[in-house]
């Protein structure tokens, strides 16, 4: 085993303290775009929107037919009533996250995860609950690239903290 | 990312801190059981969640895992000689058994007491399989011995190495839930290691660079699903568990034997990582166990006599560029283990997870901190009990399928990830 140890000399100097002055280009927050596909789901997005979000947008999807506004747009309704078009929304988005307690959200989750899928966002599932919701997990399944079922609540708050949005 | 304090908690386990605390309440592995080969054989030197610690066999067999210094004057007893039923420290012959109980104190009047009040720290060292576990909590508390499967196969299925790792346990033991990485850092490996390639799986693997990630809880702590593309609109599986704080497994290949890791903290900078390989259902052919003793797949080529790698941080790990450029190496480095621990090592002693930028695809790391985080808080602050510490939690497989699209994968394969003595692994 020949190799040249000098090379590996500078690497060799790692300490924990010198970490810090690792990465120092500015870390820009993502835009998230949060949307639950229910009503106990839209309870839990309400308090998670509570807290400072520096690019997250929180929506709830009608269930139903109704999701489909006139042109053929998908309407969505921001967390505090006011209505917005799916399209719109999603442009200049790097995340969608979307969050079920049940299986009736499955009509948003696909028109979602298509549209995603079109423009190329990245799409993650919550689905909240004891594990009994596996017809929600389900319905998610094939619109999420990550889907995370949990009995935490927290677990939102904690996936978008860690996202950086 | 994490915030600084976040990522403290969860980087220091000295005593008293409180990820210390939460390894403390598990049966953890010392050493390998090859360490002490034989009664009255020379002790070895262990550091352990950052304490100093050395471990002796004694002349009738007993195993002991005792505070490293001598009371006397703070000699280490590495130097020991191991005499009948104890270690003696060679300064001025104070003696010690298994427990850490003194003695004898040669100095002292021939029917004095005085031994009799002097005892140093000890954990109990029980062999189980191929290792020596030690547990380092309250012994109020001291859980029943572990029962992971590759422990308690016989011998003839199953081998252990281990490495020495000069990063922080959780940046190594987070590669191990990481399923992301595999396609990339490991894809030369899928085709020309012999405990890997020739498995059906490995095409899907191949085929499709971007799997999809379900991340499910378990009673131990999570499941990671990675989901890719089969035929007939299938889905390939690959489920990696992990058991908290630090077991995890790999997804099976073909009929390979199936292994894993435990990613043990020296201290907060340097951890063990060891890695096994068993079979549930046959012994481990000769060509197998050569292969796993030569370094393939998930193990190690060590320095003779050590356990340090030959390729290290030392020698750039014998960075190969003409293999990087052609691709037999992904990374440039040979072996599925130093291509992790090459990386792993270059983040840092210990990496500043403030400035990391996760994905969604790092969605089981993110859960893994997070479910570390809670139960260290809930030890520190309710006394409550961690995940893992019921052996009942340590009976998990990985597992890797072929399931029809609609069937969750937990679901479909909740037999599949549980051990069922004596049965093959569920594998493609
Ligand atoms: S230091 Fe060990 S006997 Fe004196
Ligand atoms: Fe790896």
């Amino acid at each position: 085993m020949t190799a040249d140890t000098s090379l590996s000399s500078c690497a060799r100097a790692a300490t924990a303290a010198e970490a810090r002055f690792r990465i120092d280009a500015p870390v820009e927050s993502r835009n998230a775009r949060v949307v639950a596909l229910d009503e106990p789901a839209a309870e839990v997005l309400r308090s998670v929107a509570a807290h400072e979000w520096a690019g997250a947008r929180f929506f709830v999807c009608e269930p139903g037919p109704a999701g489909a506004g006139a042109g053929g747009e998908f309407l969505l309704r921001s967390i505090d009533g006011t209505p917005a078009v799916l399209s719109s929304e999603l442009d200049g988005a790097h995340v969608v996250v979307m969050v079920a307690t049940q299986d009736s959200g499955a009509g948003c989750a696909y028109a979602i995860g298509k549209a995603c899928w079109e423009r190329a966002v990245m799409t993650a599932g919550l689905v909240l609950g004891d594990g009994s919701q596996t017809a929600a997990v389900a319905a998610l399944r094939p619109h999420a690239r990550v889907l995370l079922p949990t009995a935490d609540e927290s677990d939102l708050l904690e996936l978008l903290t860690a996202l950086r949005v | 990312m994490l915030r600084p304090e976040i990522n403290e908690l969860l980087t220091q386990t000295g005593p008293k801190t409180p990820m210390g605390e939460l390894f403390r309440q598990y049966w953890m592995p010392a050493c390998l059981a090859e360490e002490l080969p034989e009664d009255g054989c020379p002790p070895i030197r262990l550091k352990l969640l950052s304490e100093r610690l050395v471990a002796f066999r004694d002349s009738y067999g007993n195993y002991g895992l005792i505070d490293e210094f001598c009371a006397h004057r703070g000699v280490s007893l590495w130097f020991g000689r191991n005499e009948e039923g104890g270690l003696r420290c060679p300064y001025h012959g104070w003696k010690y058994d298994t427990t850490g109980q003194c003695l004898d104190v040669p100095s002292e009047a021939d029917n004095s007491s005085f031994a009799e009040n002097v005892k140093l720290t000890s954990y109990p060292l029980v062999k189980i399989g191929d290792l020596l576990w030690t547990y380092m909590g309250d012994p109020a508390t001291q859980p029943p011995l572990p029962e992971w499967e590759f422990a308690l196969v016989p011998p003839e299925q199953t081998y252990t190495s281990k490495r020495w790792q000069q990063s922080n346990w959780l940046q190594a033991f987070e590669g191990g839930i990481d399923s992301s990485h595999v396609t990339f850092l490991h894809s030369g490996g899928l085709k020309t290691d012999p405990l890997f390639k020739g498995a059906k799986g490995n095409e899907y693997n191949l085929n499709d660079t971007k799997p999809f990630f379900e991340v499910a809880d378990s009673e131990g702590g999570l499941f990671v699903g990675a989901r890719r593309n089969a035929e007939d609109g299938k889905y390939y599986w690959r489920i990696t568990p992990w058991v908290m704080p630090n077991f995890t497994m790999v997804p099976p290949r073909g009929d390979h034997p199936i292994h894993g890791h435990f990613w043990v903290p020296i201290d907060d900078e340097n951890c063990w990582t060891y890695s096994f390989d068993y079979h549930p259902v046959r012994p481990l052919s000769a060509v197998e166990r050569q292969a796993m003793i030569d370094g393939h797949g998930v193990h190690s080529e060590n320095i003779p006599g050590t356990y340090r790698p030959v390729a290290n941080m030392d020698n750039d790990y014998l960075m190969d560029r003409e293999a990087q450029k052609s691709g037999a190496y992904y990374s440039g480095i040979k072996g599925i283990a130093i291509q992790d621990s090459s990386l792993q090592e270059s983040m840092g002693p210990i990496v500043d997870r403030t400035k990391e930028r996760l994905v969604p695809a790092d969605s089981g790391i993110i859960k893994a901190r997070q479910k570390l985080r809670k139960a260290a808080l809930a030890l520190r602050d309710q006394g409550i009990t961690p995940p893992g510490v019921d052996p009942a939690h340590h009976h998990v497989r990985s597992a890797a399928v072929v399931l029809p699209q609609a069937e969750a994968f937990l679901d479909a394969a909740r037999d599949d990830v549980r051990v069922k003595p004596g049965m093959p692994v569920a594998s493609v």
